[in-house]
C-alpha cells in the first residue's frame, strides 16, 4: 500500500496520547467486570481446597454437604466428565511437546500443594455454599512432600508426580566457557535467589457461567485467555462449538488469568445444575492457591577483559515448579534464552532446570522467566565494572548486543538495539544527585538493562484475526478476540483502525474478547498484544480500504494511491471530498463489501536444539535502561527510592500515555518485587494470605517514575511498535541492589531486599 | 434488621442479614458497583465509600449498625449526568489502567481535598497510601489530582 | 462471613446485660477495623456481635489538667483535635500513625486497647503516658493502669463481661514526646514502635522520662532501666545512645516468618536512640 499511513509525519492517530474509551467507563464505574454481573436464579460457587502440601485422600463424602438446606449441587472428580487434561500453551493451535502440562480439574486420590480444589459446590447463596464446603467430610493421610527443588532432585526424594521430580532441562553451550573463563582478566561468581510472589491483582479471579437459550454453554469471566473454551469444553465432553467464553475487561492479570482459573468450575456448575453460577475467589483463596511466579536459584560464573568485554558467561539456574507444571517448561525456555543478559558474549554454557515441589505451583507472571534472570545478570554486570574500576555504563557500552549479532541461542538480531541510547537517558534523567540529609543516611544509583522477548516462540507459529466493518452511516466496528487486561489493548486496536480509515475515534466502536463473536487473536500475554492483534487490525483494515477506494476512484476519478481516508471522508489531492456513507451506498449497490475479516501470522519457525545453538527462538526483543536513586539508612537498613527513571526502545508509541503507564506501572511492580513482596511458604504451607501480610507497594513506598520512551521506529509490530507490557518489571530489583552497593558497598543477592537483609548486609546484626 | 443510610442524598431503608457488610448491601442488594471487593480486609481499598464524608472500608462496616450514616459512592459525585472535574483529568492524564482501584482512589482524593485544598505532591502520595493500585505505578494519579488541584484554583 | 447475630446497645447497662447473657459466645464490635477481618478470615467465630457504637462514649473532655478519652473516640478525633495537639501531642501523633485512613475513620480508641497487638501504637503510648483505663462490669467500675492492662499477646485484663469505657491521662509537666516506628511497608504494621516522653528540671537535666517499645514482646514493653538511668541526668548525646543500648539490651523479642527478633532488638537500640533524641529537643523548646 503506497504508504500515507507509514511515514511518521503523516501519522494522525496513533502517536497521540488520546484518552481511552474504557477510562472514560472505569472513572465512572460503568464497567461491568467479572463479578458485577447478575442473573436470575443465579447460584453461588465456593470451592473445598486442601489444607495440607502432601496427602492421601482416605475418604471423602460428600452427602451430607449436599443435602443441606439451599445447597444445588457438590461435585468431585468422579462426577467431571474428563477430570484429566493435558494442556498446550494457552490460545494456542500447535503444539511443542516439552511444553504440555498435565492440569486435573479436582484433585483424585492425592493432593500436592496445599490450596489444591478437591470438591465445589453451588448454592442459593454464597454463605450456604461456604457452609457446604464446610460440611464435606473428608480424611486425610499426611504424606511426606519435599519443599526445595534442590530436596527434590536429590536422589532418594518423595516423588511428587513420577520419580526424580525433575520437569524440564534446557541447556544452551556456545564457544568454549571453561577456557575463556581460565584465560579471563576476572571472574565473578555470584549466585542469587529470587522469591515466590503473587499478581495480587485487586480484582480477584471472577466469573459467572450460564446455559444461553440455544444450549450454549457461556461462561463471563475475568481471564486473559477466552481460547479456554476449548478447554473447557474438553472437561465436560462437549464439542467445541457449544462452549462460549466471554471476557470481561479485567481488574488486572498480570499472567495470573493465563491459566484456567474459574471456567472450568463454572462450566460444571452450570451444566449440572441447569443454572447461572457465580464464583468470587477471596483474596484469601486467591493468595492460598493462584500458580505464582517461580522463584530461582541463579549461579553465574562470569569472565572479563581487562577491557571490559565479557568473555563467558556459564549460568546454572534451578526453578521451583510447585506442584503442578502450567507453564514451567516454557517460562524456564525464557530465563534459559535471556540468561546472558542483552550482551555480546562469545562463551555462553546454560544449564537450567525446572523441579516439581509440593509448594503453590507456578506459572505464566509478567516477565515469565526472563525477569528473574535480569536481577543475576545485572547484579553481576556491576559487580565486573566495580572489580575492573569501570564505570557501570561503560561497561554496558562496550558489551551491548548489536544489529547482527547472534544469541548464545543462535538466534540473530535483526533489529535496532538501542541499549547504549537507554542507559545515557535513563541514568541522565535522575537529575542532579540528592545531597545526604544526615550522616547516617547514605545515597547511591543504580543502572540496570534488559531484554524482553515479544511475541510468543516462532515455533508455536502464532496468529491472530480481526474484522473492521463500517455501518451504513459511516461509523465503524473493530471485532478482535484480544482480552483488554487495562493496557489499553482494546483502546490502540481503535487508533490504529482511525489511522488506516480516516474514522474519527469517537465514531470507533470496539468489541473484544468473545470466544463466539469475536475473531480470535490469542491470548494478552507474552507482550504479544499490540504485535498480534495490533497487526491483524491493522491487516485487516488496509485489506478492506483498499477494494472501497477502488469503487471511490469510479465516483472521483483520479488514482486509487492518491486518495485520503480522514475526518470520515475520502479525499483527493485536489481537496474533493466524497462522504464515507455516500461511498459505502455506492459499494452495496455494486457488491464491494464494507467488512473485512482478516489474518496476521507472525513470521513461524521450527523447533531449534538449544544446546545446538541454532536458531531463532523469539520475534525479537524490546530493550531496556533503568536508573534508580536510593537512600539507604545505615543504622536500620531501610532503604528509600528518591528518584527512579526507566527507559525503554518501543518502536514506535501507539499512545504514548499508554506506553508511560505501561513503564511506570511496571516499573513499580518491579520495585515492590525487588523491596517487599514475598510469598513465604514454610514446609508448604503458604504464610502470606491476606493483603496484610502479603505486602505490595502503596503510593507511599515509591517515588514518581519518569518514563524515557525511545522510539528506534524498529518493531514488528504495527506502525513498528514493540511489546511493552513485559519489559519495564525486569530492570528494578537489580537497579536498586546495583544503588545500594553504590551507596554502602554492600551487596545484596537474595530477594527481596527487605530492610533487615539489608542491616544484615551492613553488619549491623552480628 | 434495617439498615438506615442516606444514599448518596437519597435516604433509604434496607432489610439486611445480621452479617452483611456495607459492601454487600451496596452490591448485592442494592445493584450498585461502584464499590468493589478485593480484600475484605480493609487493607487495598477498592470498597472505599465516604461515610459521613470520610473515606471507610465498606466491607469492614455492618449493614445493621447503619442509623441514618450518609453513605456516598461514586455516582455521588457526578454534576448533572456529566463527570466531576477530578474525573476528567483522571482520563485525561491516563491515570486509569485496569480501573478497579479507581472509584477508590476518586473518593479518597475528594475527602482528602476538602480538608487539604492545596497539597503537593508528597502529601497526595501520602493521602493515597491506603489505596492500593497494581497497575498504574501511581505517578499518573499523582500528576491528575496535582492537575485538577491546579485548575480549581485557577 | 458466617453467620452471626447482631444486637445493638443503647447504653452501657444494655451492653454489660448483652454480654453477661451471651458470656464467650459474644464479642463487643466497636469501629470494627480489627474484629471484622478476624471474622472474614474466620479466626474467631463468636455467635453474637454486640455493637456498642451507640454509646455515649466518643468526647475527648480536659479538665483539671487530665484529659478523658471516650473508649469510642476515633483515632481521626485524636489526629485531628487542635486540643490534643496543643496539650497532648503524643496521641495525636500515634494515631496519624495508625493503619490507613480508613482505618482512622472508624477505629476507636478502646477497641485498638482491648485488640492489645503488641505493635499497635495506642498501647505503647498508654503505657507511656501512665493512663488509667476504666473499665466497667457487672460488679460495677474499677481503673487500671495502663502496664497492668496488657497481659499478654492480644490478651487483656478485660474480663469477658467488662468493656473499657474510657481512659485517663493526667497531663504531664511540660515534656518533650516522639514516637518512632519502623514498618515493612508504608502504614503497615509496625516491626517496633517506640515512644518517648522526656521532661527537663530548670537545670536542663532529666526529670522524668518514659521509654516504651511496641512490637518487641506480646505486650507493651517499658524499658524502667533505661528510664532511671537517665534520671537526674544530662540528656547528652552519649548519655541517651547509653540509656538506649541499656533498653535495647534487656529486650528479647520473637522472630516470625518475616523479621527476626535480633533485628527487632537492633531497630529497638536505634529507634528508642532517635527518639529520645527527638523528645530531648523538644523538651527544650
Amino acid at each position: 500500500m503506497s504508504d500515507a499511513v507509514a511515514t511518521r509525519e503523516a501519522l494522525r492517530v496513533v502517536g497521540q496520547p488520546v484518552a481511552r474509551h474504557d477510562a472514560r467507563d472505569k472513572v465512572s464505574a460503568a464497567t461491568a467486570y467479572a463479578a458485577d454481573w447478575a442473573l436470575p436464579g443465579m447460584l453461588h460457587a465456593a470451592v473445598l481446597r486442601s489444607p495440607y502440601p502432601s496427602a492421601r485422600i482416605v475418604r471423602l463424602e460428600t452427602k451430607r454437604a449436599a443435602a443441606m438446606a439451599g445447597v444445588a449441587i457438590v461435585l468431585t472428580a468422579k462426577d467431571v466428565p474428563r477430570n484429566t487434561l493435558a494442556t498446550d500453551v494457552p490460545g494456542q493451535t500447535t503444539a511443542v511437546g516439552p511444553l504440555r502440562a498435565t492440569l486435573h480439574v479436582l484433585a483424585e486420590d492425592r493432593v500436592r500443594h496445599q490450596g489444591e480444589p478437591i470438591a465445589l459446590v453451588a448454592a442459593e447463596t454464597l454463605e450456604l455454599a461456604q457452609a457446604a464446603v464446610e460440611a464435606i467430610e473428608i480424611e486425610y493421610e499426611v504424606t511426606q512432600g519435599v519443599f526445595t527443588p534442590e530436596a527434590a532432585l536429590a536422589p532418594g526424594a518423595p516423588a511428587v508426580h513420577g520419580p526424580g521430580n525433575q520437569l524440564a532441562r534446557w541447556r544452551v553451550a556456545r564457544g568454549d566457557v571453561a577456557r575463556a573463563l581460565k584465560d579471563a582478566a576476572v571472574v565473578v561468581e555470584g549466585e542469587y535467589t529470587t522469591q515466590l510472589v503473587d499478581a495480587a491483582y485487586l480484582e480477584p479471579e471472577s466469573g459467572v457461567a450460564w446455559i444461553d437459550s440455544d444450549g450454549v454453554i457461556t461462561i463471563r469471566l475475568s481471564t486473559q485467555v477466552i481460547e479456554h473454551f476449548r478447554d473447557v469444553a474438553e472437561v465436560l465432553q462437549v464439542p467445541q462449538n457449544r462452549v462460549r467464553v466471554i471476557g470481561t475487561y479485567l481488574g488486572g492479570g498480570f499472567g495470573g488469568k493465563e491459566d484456567v482459573t474459574v471456567e472450568a468450575y463454572l462450566g460444571l456448575l452450570a451444566l449440572k445444575t441447569g443454572r447461572p453460577v457465580k464464583m468470587v475467589w477471596t483474596r484469601q483463596e486467591s493468595l492460598l492457591s493462584r500458580a505464582k511466579r517461580h522463584p530461582y536459584r541463579l549461579r553465574y560464573r562470569t569472565g572479563a577483559n581487562a577491557n571490559g568485554e565479557i568473555v563467558a558467561q556459564q549460568i546454572e539456574l534451578l526453578a521451583d515448579a510447585g506442584a503442578y507444571a502450567y507453564l514451567s517448561a516454557l517460562v524456564l525456555l525464557y530465563s534459559t534464552v535471556t540468561a546472558a543478559g542483552p550482551y555480546r558474549v562469545a562463551n555462553v554454557e546454560v544449564d537450567a532446570r525446572v523441579a516439581y515441589t509440593n509448594n503453590p505451583p507456578t506459572s505464566a507472571m509478567r516477565g515469565f522467566g526472563a525477569m528473574q534472570t535480569v536481577f543475576a545478570y545485572e547484579s553481576q554486570m556491576d559487580r565486573v565494572a566495580r572489580t575492573l574500576g569501570m564505570d557501570p555504563l561503560a561497561l554496558r557500552r562496550v558489551n551491548a548486543l548489536r544489529r547482527g549479532d547472534t544469541l548464545p541461542v543462535g538466534q540473530v538480531i535483526e533489529t535496532h538495539v538501542a541499549l547504549p541510547e537507554l542507559c545515557e537517558k535513563a541514568w541522565a534523567a535522575l537529575g542532579p544527585p540528592a545531597p545526604p540529609r544526615a550522616p547516617h543516611l547514605k545515597v547511591g544509583r543504580g543502572l540496570a538493562c534488559n531484554f524482553q522477548p515479544y511475541g510468543r516462540i516462532v515455533w508455536l507459529h502464532d496468529w491472530a484475526s480481526a474484522w473492521v466493518g463500517f455501518e451504513m452511516d459511516g461509523s465503524l466496528v473493530v471485532r478482535c478476540g484480544c482480552p483488554d487486561v487495562g493496557g489499553g489493548q482494546a483502546s490502540s486496536l481503535c487508533q490504529i483502525a482511525a489511522e488506516v480509515l480516516g474514522v474519527p475515534l469517537t465514531r470507533i466502536s470496539v468489541h473484544v474478547s468473545d470466544s463466539a463473536l469475536t475473531p480470535l487473536a490469542g491470548t494478552t500475554t507474552a507482550s504479544r498484544q499490540l504485535y498480534m492483534s495490533g497487526n491483524a487490525v491493522l491487516k485487516t483494515a488496509r485489506e478492506l480500504r483498499a477494494p472501497l477506494l477502488r469503487v471511490a476512484v469510479t465516483l472521483l476519478g483520479g488514482d486509487a494511491d492518491e486518495l485520503d481516508m480522514d475526518e470520515g471522508n475520502v479525499m483527493t489531492p485536489d481537496g474533493r471530498t466524497l462522504a464515507i456513507a455516500e461511498l459505502l451506498r455506492e459499494c452495496a449497490r455494486v457488491g464491494v463489501p464494507r467488512s473485512h475479516l482478516g489474518v496476521y501470522h507472525a513470521p513461524a519457525g521450527e523447533p531449534v536444539d538449544l544446546a545446538r545453538g541454532s536458531g531463532k527462538v523469539f520475534p525479537d526483543y524490546t530493550f531496556g535502561a533503568h536508573a534508580a536513586e536510593v537512600e539507604v539508612d545505615t543504622e536500620t537498613g531501610v532503604v528509600r527510592v528518591l528518584g527512579y527513571t526507566a527507559a525503554h526502545d518501543v518502536g514506535r508509541a501507539i499512545n504514548p500515555q499508554s506506553v508511560e503507564g505501561q513503564i511506570q506501572g511496571g516499573a513499580v511492580q518491579g520495585l515492590g518485587y525487588g523491596l517487599m513482596e514475598e510469598v513465604v511458604v514454610e514446609d508448604g504451607i503458604n504464610l502470606t494470605t491476606s493483603f496484610a501480610t502479603y505486602l505490595i507497594p502503596t503510593a507511599a513506598d515509591v517515588p514518581d517514575v519518569r518514563a524515557v520512551v525511545v522510539e528506534s521506529g524498529e518493531g514488528l509490530g504495527p506502525f513498528n511498535a514493540r511489546g511493552i507490557g513485559e519489559p519495564p518489571i525486569g530492570p528494578p530489583a537489580a537497579a536498586i541492589a546495583n544503588a545500594i552497593e553504590d551507596a554502602t558497598g554492600a551487596r545484596l543477592t537474595r530477594l527481596p531486599i527487605t530492610a533487615e537483609r539489608v542491616a544484615r548486609g551492613l553488619g549491623l546484626l552480628a | 434488621m434495617i439498615a438506615r443510610l442516606v444514599l448518596n442524598g437519597r435516604t433509604r431503608e434496607v432489610e439486611v442479614r445480621a452479617n452483611q457488610t456495607l459492601l454487600e448491601l451496596l452490591r448485592d442488594t442494592l445493584g450498585i458497583f461502584d464499590v468493589k471487593e478485593g480484600c475484605d480486609e480493609g487493607v487495598c481499598g477498592v470498597c472505599t465509600v465516604l461515610l459521613d464524608g470520610r473515606p471507610a472500608s465498606s466491607c469492614l462496616v455492618l449493614a445493621a449498625g447503619l442509623r441514618g450514616s450518609a453513605v456516598t459512592t461514586l455516582r455521588g459525585l457526578e454534576r448533572n449526568g456529566g463527570l466531576h472535574p477530578l474525573q476528567d483529568a483522571f482520563v485525561r492524564h491516563g491515570a486509569v489502567q485496569c480501573g478497579f482501584c479507581t472509584p477508590g482512589m476518586l473518593l479518597t482524593a475528594l475527602a482528602f481535598l476538602e480538608r487539604q485544598p492545596r497539597p503537593d505532591r508528597a502529601a497526595i502520595r501520602a493521602a493515597l497510601e491506603g489505596n492500593l493500585c497494581r497497575c498504574t505505578g501511581y505517578t499518573k494519579i499523582v500528576d491528575a489530582v496535582e492537575a485538577y488541584v491546579r485548575e480549581s484554583h485557577a | 462471613m458466617y453467620p452471626f447475630e447482631y444486637a445493638a446497645a443503647a447504653t452501657l447497662d444494655d451492653a454489660l446485660g448483652l454480654l453477661r447473657e451471651h458470656g464467650d459466645e459474644a464479642k463487643v464490635l466497636a469501629g470494627g477495623q480489627s474484629l471484622i477481618p478476624i471474622l472474614q478470615y474466620r479466626l474467631a467465630r463468636p455467635r453474637v456481635l454486640i455493637d456498642i457504637n451507640g454509646l455515649p462514649l466518643g468526647d475527648i473532655v480536659f479538665e483539671d489538667g487530665r484529659v478523658r478519652l471516650g473508649a469510642l473516640v476515633r483515632h481521626h478525633q485524636l489526629e485531628e483535635s487542635d486540643a490534643i495537639a496543643r496539650r497532648c501531642p503524643v496521641l495525636g501523633e500515634a494515631a496519624r500513625l495508625i493503619g490507613n485512613v480508613r482505618v482512622r475513620t472508624l477505629g476507636t480508641v478502646g477497641g485498638s486497647l482491648a485488640h492489645a497487638d503488641p505493635a499497635a501504637e495506642l498501647p505503647a503510648v498508654m503505657t507511656a503516658l501512665d493512663a488509667r483505663l476504666a473499665v466497667a462490669g457487672p460488679s460495677g467500675r474499677r481503673t487500671l493502669a495502663a502496664r497492668d492492662f496488657f497481659t499478654g499477646l492480644l490478651t487483656t485484663a478485660l474480663a469477658p463481661d467488662e468493656i473499657l469505657t474510657d481512659v485517663e491521662i493526667s497531663a504531664l509537666p511540660a515534656h518533650g514526646w516522639a514516637v518512632e516506628e519502623l514498618s515493612r511497608r508504608a502504614g503497615d504494621f509496625a516491626i517496633v514502635a517506640v515512644v518517648a516522653l522526656v521532661s527537663l528540671d530548670g537545670r536542663g537535666h532529666v526529670d522524668d522520662a518514659r521509654l516504651v517499645f511496641g512490637g518487641v514482646a506480646d505486650r507493651p514493653v517499658q524499658a524502667r532501666a533505661a528510664e532511671d538511668a537517665l534520671r537526674g541526668r544530662e540528656p547528652s548525646t552519649d548519655a541517651l545512645a547509653r540509656a538506649a543500648q541499656v533498653a535495647r539490651d534487656a529486650l528479647d523479642p520473637p522472630s516470625d516468618a518475616f523479621v527476626s527478633g535480633a533485628y527487632r532488638r537492633h531497630v529497638a537500640g536505634v529507634l528508642g536512640r532517635r527518639a529520645l533524641t527527638r523528645a530531648v529537643e523538644r523538651a527544650r523548646r
